[in-house]
């Protein structure tokens, strides 16, 4: 089957051993990153320089000036050699660019998209006959829905937005070995996208439609504003479905499993779910992600010789041309400047949390997420006597780097 | 919870004094949230920093070293996230701050270079972690009492002071009829539903590891004060036959008693009368003393009968005998030594310069008044210059370390003696150890909170601060001193500095309401009193 007309939105994973030595690795991950802050806290690893402890990865995300992203060449391949801001160092361009989007994704939406995004959720685990999943039923459902909705990005024909946009994220971010076969799907899917796009582009020139970031690129190109320009529009809007909706089908489950592991938690969780506290509902699964975040680490490219943690025991200099692994899910559980990371205290301050990464490239969706993420399990926790299904599927499997099914019943 | 008290004192370029200044009342009137829309005196912004109790930015002038730039915190946990979470509230200002700051001469110059670079973006935290002081001595009023415990103890309390009022407001108050049993009950059960926690055990403020702690720690202090004080006479009397020994002793402790005899007096105009005498505390601590000594003795010899089986290879018993023995030598030159000390210490108070009228600058001292008395809260900070020599330097560590050590097994549950106006104070000392730094945040306004000292700690406060270059003239230690209210008064208001930036996590609350409103809560936790207890419940509604 073609990679466009695919239903699969995640490619086969691993089986057999292979699949039981990842899920090791990734059980072993908070130990390994546990005795690196302790002995080696810059470590270098197969290529890599890994930074476990807190003060490190921000100093790693806050010096955009020697610490460059390193999506260039893949998002060139994505965007069919378009700029987009995610690529970029601190530039001129980067900064016109990401003021041109400010300008149409507005803290205005954000009650809007709160109120979509529990709607959609709600109507979905009503219909759930008692069972459901959250990795794919309900919170990919619900975050593909309601932000393509908002940005004007509908259904490809004969294809699924879900796929093609999860495919390319899982080249852009989860591909560190180059999987050829991921490289033809993307071929395939970028091409497609762009031209799909671009022909919504058209057709909503011609007749506006309703009000979403798309309407809005095109009043701006209308008015003569600079940064509106098709491939510009073209470019954002696909940066945001590619980067944005796979993730929360990632990281909201993690957070459910967190808080099926901790019954005491859940229960207080369901209580501010059912009161009706959606900021205390909020802590609750932003305290729940600190323990699985998105992924380990985000990666960075040393554009000149720098020394870490400048003056202090663990100082270390890293030449120019490196690739620093910058591991916010390590820095999170870091005793030196979290208090009590083992311990589940949905009271932290913002400070402790580093989900949307730091500096010049933190998320650009971070207000959208922080409005919404929690809004996607109030529903489930509303119900009574919500519990995991039995057997396997009642316990949160991966593939990869993907969460992939999550099933939980309710009466 | 563990609460900390910690200072970061940095030393400020001379030429950026007045440009840290500005900054500091920058940060404090740009954060202001005055409804007035003016310039209010607190920095709201802080409540951000959950973990925060007090916090002080205040710059020291000087003539004798340069400018002081110090960091006063006093906040819950540990200090390596509280670090972080002030970072996250104000770091850029911090940063721009530092760099008005002098860079360190030794190791931690290169993390000074890394966060003050020009466009550094290194974390600052470390920094401040690697020049943090620790207090020789310091004072938690609402012992144990993390920041959100007393806020919402104190929301329990306006809640019940509002239940009480509006209970039936259009007929007879209800409470008024019940007995105290009773108005437990009815108010507990009005609180519970918007207060769930009352359901909830209370946390222990002093846990017994905790207490346990402290009492050990004082304890080991003192058996090793008296077995450093007695090793003069524990090596002497291995060189000396017993008679000798003893009449060196006793010769000696006639000559220093004569000597003590003659300059024990206070110097003409210096004597203030007091109630204090070292008699009537020697003759009230006798017993326990000597229970005291004998618990020494023993001990010592559990300590050091092992070593001296390793060294002189005696057997069991007799080198427990012979430890006896060798430490009931050295206990008899216990008085000895004390009288020597003494009478140096005496030699030295009646050579020490006392400043009489103390210069203040009218400009710092109206800076200073327009900032206080906003709030039932005040706040000081003051530097003094340490008195040189031997003898000053060992009394001013082991007599902090060892007040220290006694406030935290007599000061506890919001009062220090008979004070409760204090909530958070400590002493530290900087610029390697010449100077001597305080801060207190305090209830009231500061001429009540030092005529509170001078009435009722007087004796703890000058030995605390007796080792200031000018303060008052004092008898051994603790007399005089601080008595001398007016002089004290005018030396402390000298050494101290404007507190440019201040901030209170519970700015309507004294240390006494936050007491107050934890024995409240503590009723209202249990589910039934008997009489007698609700009886004395009541008394705090």
């Amino acid at each position: 089957m073609s990679a466009l007309s695919s239903r699969d939105v995640l490619r086969p994973g691993p089986k057999g051993i292979k699949a039981w030595i990842q899920r090791l690795v990734f059980a072993a991950m908070p130990w390994f990153f546990s005795l690196l802050r302790r002995v080696k806290p810059v470590a270098k690893l197969s290529g890599m320089v890994l930074t476990s402890r807190y003060d490190d990865v921000r100093e790693v995300f806050a010096t955009d000036a020697a610490f460059g992203v390193v999506y260039k060449p893949k998002l060139d391949v994505i965007m069919g050699g378009q700029p987009f801001f995610l690529g970029m160092h601190d530039t001129p361009q980067y900064h016109a660019d990401v003021a041109a989007m400010r300008k149409v994704v507005l803290p205005a939406d954000l009650p809007m998209l709160a109120v979509q995004t529990e709607a959609l959720a709600a109507t979905i685990v009503d219909r759930a006959p008692g069972r459901i999943d959250v990795v794919d039923t309900l919170v990919r459902r619900v975050t593909f829905t309601v932000l393509s909705d908002y940005l004007g990005v509908p259904e490809p024909a004969g294809g699924d937005l879900r796929v093609w946009a999860t495919r390319l994220f899982e080249f852009q971010f989860a591909d560190g070995g180059n999987d050829p076969k991921l490289r033809a799907d993307v071929d395939e899917i970028a091409p497609a996208l762009r031209a799909h796009i671009q022909d919504e582009i058209d057709r909503r020139r011609a007749d506006p439609g309703k009000d979403d970031v798309l309407a809005r690129s095109l009043a701006m190109q209308a008015a003569g504003e600079p940064g509106y320009s098709d491939d510009q529009i073209r470019t954002s809007l696909m940066g945001f479905i590619v980067g944005g909706p796979p993730q929360p089908p990632m990281v909201v489950p993690q957070a459910m499993e967190q808080l099926l592991r901790r019954p005491a938690a859940l229960a207080e969780a369901q209580a501010a779910a059912r009161a009706g506290d959606d900021e205390r509902l909020r802590r609750y699964v932003y305290e729940a992600m600190r323990f699985d975040p998105l992924a380990p680490g985000l990666p960075r490219e040393v554009l000149t010789d720098w020394t870490i943690a400048k003056g202090t025991r663990h100082a270390t200099t890293i030449p120019k041309g490196a690739t620093v692994l910058a591991a916010f899910a390590s820095a999170m559980m870091d005793p030196r400047r979290v208090a009590n990371p083992r311990v589940f205290d949905p009271d932290r301050p913002a400070s402790d949390y580093i989900h949307f990464g730091y500096g010049l490239h933190e998320c650009f969706g971070r207000h959208i997420n922080h409005a919404t993420l929690h809004l996607m399990l109030k529903p489930l926790l509303v119900r009574p006597n919500l519990r995991r299904a039995a057997g396997a599927e009642g316990r949160l499997s991966k593939n990869g780097a993907f969460a992939e099914r999550l099933v939980v019943e309710f009466d | 919870m563990r609460q900390t008290t910690l200072s970061v004192a940095l030393e400020v370029k001379p030429e950026s004094y007045d440009h840290l200044s500005g900054l500091l009342d920058g940060l404090r009137d740009r954060r202001s949230r005055d409804p007035s829309g003016g310039k209010g005196p607190f920095a709201d912004f802080l409540n951000l920093v959950p973990a925060l109790h007090f916090l002080s930015l205040s710059v020291f002038p000087g003539f004798d070293y340069d400018p002081l730039f110090v960091i006063e915190a006093n906040f819950d946990g540990r200090p390596g996230p509280f670090w972080n979470q002030l970072e996250s509230a104000i770091g850029p200002d911090l940063r721009t701050m530092l760099r008005c700051c002098k860079r360190p001469l030794d190791n931690d110059g290169p993390l000074f270079d890394s966060i003050t670079a020009l466009d550094a973006r290194a974390p600052i935290a470390p920094y401040l972690e690697a020049r943090t002081l620790t207090p020789s001595v310091y004072h938690h009023g609402n012992r144990g009492m993390p920041r959100d415990r007393i806020l919402a103890e104190g929301k329990l309390f306006l809640a019940s002071r509002d239940e009480l009022v509006s209970a039936n407001v259009d007929g007879p108050n209800p409470y008024r009829r019940l007995s105290p049993v009773e108005i437990h009950a009815r108010l507990r059960a009005a609180l519970v539903p918007a207060f769930p926690w009352l359901e909830q055990p209370a946390p222990q403020r002093i846990t017994l590891l905790e207490n346990i702690g402290d009492w050990l720690r004082l304890i080991a202090f003192v058996l090793g004060t008296v077995l450093v004080l007695t090793i003069p006479g524990l090596i002497l009397s291995l060189a000396l036959p017993w008679e000798r020994y003893l009449i060196l002793l006793g010769v000696s402790f006639v000559i220093f008693a004569l000597l003590l005899k003659k300059i024990g007096v206070a110097l003409p105009g210096t004597a203030i009368q007091t109630s204090f005498s070292f008699l009537k505390l020697f003759v009230r601590l006798a017993l326990p003393l000597v229970l005291f000594l004998l618990l020494y003795v023993l001990v010592a010899a559990a300590v050091l009968v092992p070593l001296a089986l390793l060294l002189a290879g005696q057997s069991l018993d007799a080198a427990w005998y012979g430890m006896l023995v060798w430490l009931g030598w050295g206990l008899l030159s216990l008085p000895v030594m004390l009288a020597g000390l003494i009478l140096w210490l005496r030699t030295l108070e009646r050579g020490d310069s006392a400043q009489d009228a103390p210069p203040v600058d009218p400009r710092m001292l109206r800076e200073m008044a327009r900032r206080e008395d906003w709030i039932p809260q005040n706040h000081m900070g003051s530097v003094v210059l340490i008195k040189p020599g031997m003898l000053r330097a060992i009394i001013i560590r082991v007599g902090h370390f060892g007040l220290g050590l006694l406030l935290r097994i007599i000061a506890r549950q919001g009062y220090l003696g008979s004070m409760r106006t204090i909530h958070f104070a400590h002493w530290a000392r900087v610029n390697n150890g010449s100077r001597l730094m305080f801060f207190s945040n305090f209830d009231q306004a500061w001429e009540s909170y030092l005529d509170d000292f001078i009435e009722k700690a007087h004796a703890g406060l000058t030995l605390a601060w007796s080792c200031g270059v000018g303060f008052p003239p004092t008898r051994f230690l603790v007399k005089d001193g601080a008595s001398h209210g007016r002089q004290f008064k005018e030396w402390a208001r000298h050494s101290m500095t404007v507190s440019r930036f201040w901030y209170s996590a519970y700015k309507d609350l004294t240390a006494d309401q936050i007491e107050r409103n934890f024995r409240i809560a503590i009723g209202l936790r249990k589910r039934t009193l008997t009489p007698k207890e609700a009886a004395a419940w009541i008394l705090d509604l």
